[in-house]
């Protein structure tokens, strides 16, 4: 019956997007990436935090960068852990190192660098602690002098995905009950 | 109205107007009507109550409880679209009337959004509300012809529309092409109601939301080749023109006609504004072109002039009647626009005071006040638009408003004069 198909298709979705993300969050290697928080919400998936990565440029000599144009960003892990840039490019590379698609967004002539935007930049959280995790980002940042706010992001095979936002190493929806 | 009618169907038997078997057979078929009445009722009320709970559901979602698990959260976005299943289902199976299809099926298309909302949280992907919009819209196409529900068909356009807008209007050079699809996807169910229930109340919806829904999503298409723009609306507005002008809309009322009110309305509107002269300075300044924009334009230029040739050949066109070749004048006056400025900005002005008086003359030849008042409000428009006009001289601005004004004055006493001759005659 034709009807039993779309109810398939129905659950299929959401539960192909479920399973795509278990694998990555399973075998991905996790990286952590510099950020700041701010709140908006969407209409239908409520309340979240978008990040600010402080990776947002590279050095490009290639100058002919469309906006929305994919980036492909290599990354490398420093000591602590927290993600570093190794190399843009605008199609595949044939190197070890894990990546994720960026968009660009402008290219600076006089530096000779392009922008782009991580696409993990959506952090939903529970209605009432979005607009003060942006609050508490904030006050920490008054606290400690480097940057301690990033987000823990798992990657595999160029997909990504966001697990949780840490401040001072501590979830940032149990940072904002505190 | 029905009431009224039978109330007084004694007074018309008693005075013979109509026989007793007729009066009879008039309240018979009200009533057999009437009988539909209650589970219209049902169906509206019912639909409405799915889209409160499915749409309620999808805020209590939207909370984004941190007091839950992962397991327990995926389970929230599972369960109501098993339940809409469910439910969808059981209609299906047990053959229920069509209300209990409508709301199921209404249901269903919320939670389906909540559930990929669901996901989305959990996971934080990054959400692209446009291919969201669209993943969801697609995954309930099917249950519009499965229940053949024009509830779901409504929520079908509406959502299309809005998933247009995201993609087209907001990020930029963006063309919406699977919009199109969305809505090709939905015709033959929309021929279906027209065929069978061409004057029923949700039929005339559609009749509305679709042109609506094409007026508003025409600018996604075009976004390189800006000048083009109107160009485009004017060939919409005269599409829908037309097409209020088949044969299958003729016996439907005004307000159930919104092709004929839309393309009248909007032709009216796009004349007033290339009756200013920087909509043609844009032209004659026309720098880059785009083929594929302006092949869109041809396309439609093509469809229009076809829907114009079928009423010809089947005779609806009246020859007075601007309104039919409004988007021919106006794509020949784009091309002499690209050489010229002046020209085309008179032309316009001429064409819209030309409307103006054709439906005052209308509206007096058939003593039809609607009719009437548009064609004096076309003028009103076409005058204050000059009257603040700054590319006119004052000078010439004035000595053009007394000339038009005499030449108001002049009719006004030629026509008295031949009413009176026509009296004396008599």
């Amino acid at each position: 019956m034709l009807f039993v198909l779309v109810a398939i298709a129905q659950l299929f979705v959401p539960a192909q997007m479920i399973l795509g993300e278990e694998i990555i969050l399973d075998t991905g290697t996790a990286y952590k990436f510099r950020t700041q928080p701010i709140d908006p919400s969407d209409p239908f998936r409520g309340k979240y935090i978008v990040l600010r990565y402080e990776m947002n440029t590279a050095a490009s000599g290639d100058s002919l960068w469309e906006r929305r144009e994919d980036v492909y960003v290599y990354l490398k892990k420093d000591s602590l852990g927290f993600a570093e840039l190794a190399k843009v490019s605008k199609i595949p590379l044939a190197i070890e190192n894990d990546y994720v698609v960026a968009k660009a967004s402008w290219y600076d002539r006089n530096k000779g660098e392009v922008h782009f935007n991580l696409p993990f930049d959506r952090f939903y959280m529970e209605e009432s602690k979005a607009k003060p995790a942006e609050d508490a980002f904030r006050n920490a940042q008054r606290d400690s002098l480097p940057n301690n706010t990033y987000g823990l992001v798992y990657i595999k095979d160029g997909d990504a995905v966001l697990k949780d936002v840490l401040i001072n190493e501590i979830p940032i929806a149990d940072y904002v009950e505190q | 109205m029905n009431s009224k009618l039978t109330k007084e169907l004694p007074e018309l038997v008693e005075n013979e107007v109509i026989s007793k078997d007729t009066a009879t057979r008039i309240e018979s078929y009200y009533k057999s009507k009437r009988n539909d009445n209650p589970n219209r009722l049902f169906t509206v009320f019912g639909v409405l109550g799915s889209i409160l709970v499915g749409l309620g559901i999808i805020l209590i979602l939207a909370h984004n409880w941190d007091v839950f698990s992962k397991t327990i959260k995926t389970l929230f976005a599972f369960v109501p679209l098993l339940i809409g299943q469910g439910l969808v289902g059981f209609s299906i199976l047990k053959n229920k009337s069509q209300a209990w299809k409508e709301a199921s099926g209404t249901f269903l298309f919320f939670v389906v959004g909540a559930s990929m909302a669901m996901v989305s949280q959990i996971y934080n992907i990054p959400g692209n509300f446009s291919s969201y919009m669209l993943t969801w819209v697609l995954l309930c196409v099917p249950l519009i012809y499965l229940l053949k529900s024009s509830g779901l068909a409504l929520l079908h356009v509406v959502f299309a529309t809005i998933y247009a807008c995201e993609y087209g209007y907001s990020y930029g050079s963006n063309i919406p092409w699977m919009y199109l699809l969305l809505i090709v996807i939905m015709m033959p169910y929309y021929a279906r109601l027209m065929k069978r229930r061409s004057k029923s109340n949700v039929t005339s919806v559609f009749n509305w939301l679709l042109p609506l829904s094409l007026i508003i999503t025409l600018g996604t298409f075009i976004v390189r080749f800006d000048e083009l723009v109107f160009l485009s609306y004017v060939i919409l507005f005269g599409l829908f023109y037309n097409l209020g002008k088949m044969p299958i809309f003729e016996n439907l009322k005004l307000r159930q006609n919104g092709y004929l009110v839309l393309g009248s309305l909007g032709t009216v509107v796009m004349l007033l504004m290339t009756s200013f002269k920087w909509v043609w300075k844009d032209v004659y300044g026309i720098v880059r072109s785009d083929m594929g924009e302006a092949s869109l334009v041809v396309v439609l230029f093509v469809a229009t002039t076809f829907a114009l040739i079928y009423l010809f050949l089947k005779k609806r066109v009246e020859k007075a009647n601007l309104f039919h070749f409004i988007f021919i004048i106006m794509s020949a006056l784009f091309f002499v626009g690209l050489t010229n400025a002046i020209i085309p900005t008179i032309i316009s002005n001429m064409l819209l005071f030309a409307l103006g008086v054709n439906a005052i003359k209308m509206g007096v030849d058939k003593m039809h006040f609607g009719v009437l008042n548009y064609g004096l409000t076309i003028v009103a428009a076409l005058i204050f638009c000059r009257f603040v006009d700054t590319n006119m001289g004052f000078a010439i601005k004035g000595l053009l408003f007394v000339v038009v004004g005499i030449g108001f004055f002049v009719t006004n006493y030629v026509m008295l004069k031949k009413q009176k001759n026509k009296e004396e005659e008599l």
